[in-house]
């Protein structure tokens, strides 16, 4: 792995992946975002990491397709203090044909509307994924000594 | 669910008000959901430790105090149970979870619609990421659930896992890093195709 035998290279991607978060402090968040302005590698994984972010975000959301609160209310009045922690197996298995039917219907209604409000958002993320494309693997700065002057004289 | 209101209701849920807990377990039912279901791979046992989980947070609730982020240790009760099964399946060192039995490749997602042509690209990038997911180990997987879908900040997800911030950060760069090769060598695949 270059990232062992390379000269130390500040920020390394821990401190790129705080940055990201937001979770620098502000002295550190400055001198990262000087950083990336002056170094065209660390940027780059920078924007790696940003496109990872934005591809979770696009990311199928599955929803349990009825409502869990309502089964757990029922079996805790049913038995108070008693039935907890130990569900039945496959408890949602044994429902009527007709509950389960009005549940997918309602999921699905409701799957429907949430797809078509996440389009707008969903293709300019997904066009942002593409960064991995167009970069070889492991494109990472890997601690040119240009990069590495222009942080210490910082 | 606004702070306060989060409060009121868990102060009310542990006075023994059944509906302030139903109206606390709908509002993180789904997302609890989606977080077990990235873990196991299964949806089946995913709704088992959903409700499970909502169980032992209701049997544990007069020992939750406010200093404490609801969130994290609901998901952290979630973390806890389903490692569980996980250890159990002894899966927890597995890279894939295909090799495990009960475990899918990629969890059973609901269909979208039919795409036209432009969006089949994305649509392959978002099955090639949950791939990628899908081929981590659970450590890296789930740090990665907590902060890009839950959007945990570094504290809140220390609390979840019962690790140090520090090893938050480090963690959390491990599975970022492999994620992105782990992506990068999928699409390399398809292109060698
Ligand atoms: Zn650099």
């Amino acid at each position: 792995m270059t990232e062992h035998t390379a000269p130390k290279h500040t920020p390394d991607l821990p401190t790129l992946s705080a940055y990201l978060d937001g979770e620098l402090d502000h002295h550190a968040e400055q001198r990262v975002a000087a950083h990336l302005a002056a170094c065209p590698l660390c940027a780059a994984r920078f924007a790696e990491l940003q496109a990872l972010s934005a591809g979770f975000k696009a990311l199928p959301m599955a929803s349990l397709g009825f409502d869990l609160a309502g089964v757990i209310e029922g079996r805790l009045a049913a038995a108070p203090r008693s039935a907890a922690a130990r569900p039945e197996r496959r408890w949602f298995s044994q429902w009527p044909l007709a509950i389960g039917a009005a549940a997918s219907i309602a999921a699905g209604v409701f799957m429907g509307s949430a797809l078509v409000a996440g389009r707008a958002a969903e293709v300019p993320r997904m066009a942002a994924l593409r960064v991995f494309d167009i970069m070889p693997p492991g494109s990472l700065c890997i601690g040119l000594e240009s990069c590495y002057r222009k942080e210490s004289t910082q | 669910m606004v702070d306060e209101a989060e409060s009121g209701l868990i102060a009310r849920a542990q006075a023994g008000d059944q509906r302030a807990f139903t109206a606390l377990v709908r509002h993180y039912q789904d997302r609890l959901f989606r977080f077990i279901l990235r873990l196991t791979g299964n949806r089946d046992e995913a709704l088992d430790l959903t409700q499970e989980s909502f169980l032992k947070a209701h049997q544990a609730l007069a020992r939750w105090r406010p200093e404490a982020s609801f969130r994290s240790w609901l998901f952290r009760i979630a973390h806890n149970t389903t490692l569980d099964l996980l250890r159990r399946r002894a899966c927890i060192e597995f890279v894939s979870f295909a090799e495990c039995p009960g475990g899918e490749a990629e969890p059973a997602f609901p269909d979208a619609a039919p795409q036209p042509d432009q969006r089949l690209a994305d649509r392959q990038s978002v099955e090639l990421l949950g791939r990628t997911l899908q081929q981590l180990p659970v450590e890296q997987r789930e740090i990665l659930l907590l902060r890009e879908l839950e959007e945990m900040s570094y504290s809140e997800i220390a609390a979840t896992l019962g690790i140090a911030e520090g090893t938050v950060k480090s963690r959390l760069a491990r599975a970022r890093s492999a994620a992105i090769a782990g992506y990068q060598g999928l699409t390399g695949e398809l292109r060698d195709d």
